[in-house]
């Protein structure tokens, strides 16, 4: 089937103003001995057909009990997210061109980049980035053309897969990347201070870390400052209901991923990435920025604005080539950054962290589990050393409708985290699902 | 105009609340703590409910009228996309699960690259770029490290003045220069003055064929030769394939690599302004580069494949925009090959309609005839100050979303038609009866009216130019 409407007589009426006699003389252009005679794709389907054929796909994937993050989490969404974000007026619109017909968009938008100021501190937000990974892209790009230096140092406790994209985006660009090593978990004062010089363009530091830690944000980027370089806070947002914000301790840019902030997981993208700076970056960010304005009757209105900065006008001068965006998603975070109040999201984050605090406790206290970086603060996510095969112990919660913790084992170079284990826990874990997980890792 | 939340937010129950079956003392030290205050709204569910509902209603959509934005292929989005995309098996499934528990998406990541390739005549496809700008990236980063592999310093691309801004930027982001190519006076690619720019230091060409006046390149196979016989690279930006599908492939045409925007040929909706999704495919030889992981299919299962020493790495977090991803596989099952090509025939049918309805009284600087789109130009036309802009403001007061203007850049006053082949002869009728009263009739009696337009929307005209000098960015 297909989703166009006319009738052989309407069609003959068209081609008949058109001034041609059948359809194949609208291709005349095209090289004839090219043209396809058949196309190698199967037979189309009703609808009912695709959804049994879909059900039956959708069967070969397993419903988890997850235990697991490391930049995808598994958070509550409220009824009212998937209510609004499923409004076809939303849904079914393009990036808004037209202002004043686009007007439910372009607030939106304005909404939600004032949600993330008022969450990071900070002053200014764009309308969102492909993901968290492209987001610190974008920023360490912002303090190249700033700084008109190359050097970025970088945590190397940064997301694996942010680190993955930053060097593909960078190696060809001659960029110095340089990679912070870590002490017990998190980026040490002095480690940074025998990296950073009057040449450093930026320090990336995520916070919470890969391992879930939280780090002295504050001195970390104090020092940054001492010597005049930029610097990136990579952050969870749902985090900031408890912790320091980029704000507070100064930063320049803050980025990082809106998956938690009412976008389901799936399969790890549709992925949102959002980008905040201070008012003296603004007209570096990348990508669409949405500003209030008057009409010609003065009633306050929206639309798109600092388009100087952007792809369309300024071409390879750009500030980005970003285009198109995760605007739907930055409109679930809005939805859902605007229903919990100051309070219930301070809460929503402290449930998170007393969650996954019972659960450590409980781990770290089994036989053959230790904390790998001791008493350090975390949010939702801890690192567990074991004496235990950390397949098997997967396999073995797997067949308990389980996803159990990240093997770490291979994912540093110089075997620091062998044997080691991330587990996350939010907020969706109900403390019998956590009794049982720890039912089971007591057996084996 | 709707209020903002700031100024709804009372100090009411707000709409979300959590629970906490566990008893635990959180203790965070104060130098890691939030000092600040945090000004979130208070707002209860339903006044919530009533302000994004009523947002919502503050926007033409493609569910609510004609959506004729050139470039940009708005067209019907089928609903049982968004049911199965939607589905919790597909839905709540973690990036880091198993192979064994995933094989449900692997298997439709795997079969949508075929599709694609079946359809671009290209031999392999990586889903994994988040929209067609993204897939730009990811294409001159493979044709980079190709040329890198086989020790050629290539440093330019060739781009046409009448491309898309995302390609010259994405060039720079790649690390090339940037050469521009002037289109002729039909937009065309002026092949003396490629010849002349052709040497040992491009690395690709990048086009948008049919070009984005909605014209073939007429030139394409020589064009395509010619770069070949340079050792260059044919890139094609895929945002007008709706105007070719089941009829010509890419591949056949001599392109090397391509990307495919999702959100516009193959029917996701575009979220206003994203998430999309911008596979990009290429020929054998460039198969090596392409982003890891692959997803290849072993006989009993599907696995992911990140030994691949010459890719160019990630391109973003995780495996690209899986929902997305999921409302094309499903699009092209539903219409199947048949559907497919009566779909690229009616939208082209429907473009030359409605130009066919225009062409003698308004400039066509590509021609009388198109593909699945065209481009006219007002200039000659616009008489007592009205601007192009202005037209399509009007157009919104007749309850019409405006199509692209000032796009491409080579032509004056331009104004870029895209219906697609979802809409009927009755809404286009309808469409050209009001576009030729405002052209044609108000544009001389009341131009005033036109110039002030829109007066039915929600907001008049806005002020463009006092948002960019003031800036005020949040609440
Ligand atoms: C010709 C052309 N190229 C590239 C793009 C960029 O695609 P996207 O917005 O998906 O990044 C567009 C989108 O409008 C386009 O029309």
């Amino acid at each position: 089937m297909d989703y166009t409407s006319k009738n052989k007589t309407e069609q003959n009426d068209m081609l008949k103003t058109i001034g041609i006699n059948c359809i194949k003389d609208l291709f005349v252009n095209i090289p004839r001995n090219l043209v396809l005679n058949k196309l190698n794709i199967c037979h189309g389907n009703t609808e009912q057909e695709i959804l049994t054929h879909l059900h039956n796909v959708a069967k070969k994937n397993k419903i988890l009990i997850s235990f697991r993050g490391a930049g995808i989490y598994d958070h509550y969404i409220p009824a009212l997210v998937k209510e609004i974000v499923n409004r076809s007026e939303f849904r079914t619109s393009y990036t808004p061109y037209q202002a004043e017909a686009s007007q439910g968009t372009l607030q939106a938008i304005f909404e939600y980049q004032s949600l993330i100021c008022a969450l990071t501190d900070l002053d200014v937000s764009n309308a969102s980035l492909y993901d968290g990974a492209t987001a610190v892209v974008e920023a360490i790009l912002m303090s190249i053309r700033y700084k008109k230096t190359k050097k970025i140092l970088i945590s190397e406790a940064l997301n694996p897969e942010y680190i993955k994209v930053i060097i593909t985006y960078f190696k060809h660009l001659e960029v110095d990347l340089i990679f912070l090593e870590t002490t017990n978990g998190i980026i040490d004062n002095n480690t940074l201070l025998n990296k950073l010089d009057d040449n450093t363009t930026a320090v990336v530091i995520q916070s919470p870390n890969y391992f879930g830690l939280i780090e002295n944000m504050k001195s970390l980027c104090y020092w940054t400052k001492k010597f005049n370089s930029l610097f990136i806070a990579v952050v969870n947002p749902l985090s900031l209901g408890v912790f320091c914000t980029p704000g507070e301790y100064n930063a320049d840019i803050a980025v990082g991923e809106n998956q938690g902030l009412g976008s389901p997981m799936s399969f790890g993208g549709t992925t949102c990435g959002f980008i905040v700076t201070k008012k003296s970056l603004a007209w570096r960010l990348p990508g669409r920025i949405v500003g209030q304005t008057k009409d010609i009757k003065g009633e306050r209105g929206f639309v798109l604005t600092m388009q100087s900065r952007e792809q369309h006008i300024r071409r390879v001068n750009a500030t980005s080539n970003i285009c198109t965006n995760a605007s739907l998603n930055a409109l679930a975070s809005c939805v859902f950054l605007s229903g919990w109040g100051s309070k219930g999201f301070k809460k929503l984050a402290e449930v998170n962290i007393a969650k996954a605090k019972y659960t450590f406790k409980q781990i770290k206290s089994l036989n053959g589990f230790s904390s790998k970086f001791g008493d350090q603060t975390f949010f939702n996510e801890f690192v567990i050393k074991t004496t235990k095969d950390i397949n098997k112990i997967n396999k073995i919660l797997l067949y308990n409708n389980i996803l159990g913790p990240l093997n770490l084992s291979n994912a540093n170079a110089n075997a620091k985290l062998k044997n080691c284990m991330l587990f996350c826990v939010t907020e969706q874990r109900t403390k019998s699902e956590i009794d049982s997980l720890i039912e089971i890792l007591k057996t084996i | 105009m709707e209020k903002l939340l700031n100024e709804i937010s009372t100090c009411c129950q707000p709409a979300y609340d959590i629970s906490c079956d566990i008893n635990i003392e959180i203790n965070i030290p104060s130098n890691l703590q939030r000092c600040s205050s945090l000004h979130f709204p208070n707002i209860t569910e339903s006044d919530l409910l009533r302000h994004f509902t009523n947002l919502s209603r503050n926007n033409y959509a493609l569910s609510t009228t004609f959506y004729p934005l050139g470039s940009c292929t708005m067209k019907h989005n089928p609903l049982i996309s968004e049911q199965v995309a939607r589905h919790y098996r597909f839905n709540q499934i973690h990036p880091y699960q198993d192979e064994l528990t995933i094989q449900g998406n692997l298997e439709i990541m795997y079969k949508l690259e075929q599709d694609l390739c079946a359809i671009s005549g290209m031999d392999y496809f990586t889903l994994q770029p988040a929209a067609g700008a993204h897939g730009e990236l990811t294409g001159l980063l493979i044709i980079a490290k190709y040329f890198e592999t086989i020790k050629q310093k290539r440093t330019t691309v060739i781009i046409p003045d009448s491309a898309h801004g995302t390609n010259p930027s994405s060039a720079m982001l790649a690390g090339f220069n940037v050469i521009t190519l002037d289109s002729t006076h039909d937009g065309q690619i002026n092949i003396d003055k490629l010849k002349q720019l052709l040497n040992e230091n491009v690395a690709a060409i990048m086009l948008t064929v049919p070009n984005t006046l909605g014209v073939f390149e007429k030139n394409i196979l020589t064009i395509t030769e010619l770069a070949h016989n340079n050792g260059t690279i044919m890139y094609y930006d895929g945002a007008n394939l709706n105007a070719i599908v089941g009829i010509i492939k890419p591949g056949d045409l001599g392109f090397d690599i391509m990307h495919i925007n999702l959100h516009k040929t193959f029917a996701a909706p575009h979220g206003g302004g994203g998430p999309g999704s911008g596979p990009v495919g290429v020929k054998k030889f460039l198969e090596p580069f392409l982003p890891i992981p692959r997803i290849i299919n072993n006989k009993t299962h599907f696995v992911f494949n990140y030994e691949k020493h010459q890719s160019i790495g990630k391109i973003k977090a995780f495996f690209g925009n899986f929902p997305v991803i999921l409302k094309s596989y499903v699009y092209i099952k539903l219409l199947g090959a048949e559907g497919l090509i009566n779909s690229t025939k009616q939208a082209v049918l429907n473009a030359n309609y409605m130009l066919a309805k225009l062409r003698d009284n308004i400039d066509v600087p590509g021609g009388h005839k198109c593909l699945h789109e065209f481009v006219l130009s007002l200039k000659s036309i616009l008489k007592n100050g009205v601007k192009t802009v202005d037209v399509a403001k009007r157009l919104l007061d007749y309850g019409y979303y405006a199509p692209t203007i000032y796009f491409p850049l080579i032509v004056e006053e331009s104004i870029m038609m895209e219906p697609t082949e979802t809409e009927s002869k009755q809404t286009l009728d309808k469409f050209i009866e009001i576009f030729k009263i405002i052209i044609f009739k108000e544009m001389l009696d009341e131009s005033d009216k036109i110039k002030c337009a829109p007066h039915t929307t929600i907001v008049r005209r806005l002020d463009e130019v006092i948002a960019a000098r003031n800036p005020v960015l949040r609440w």
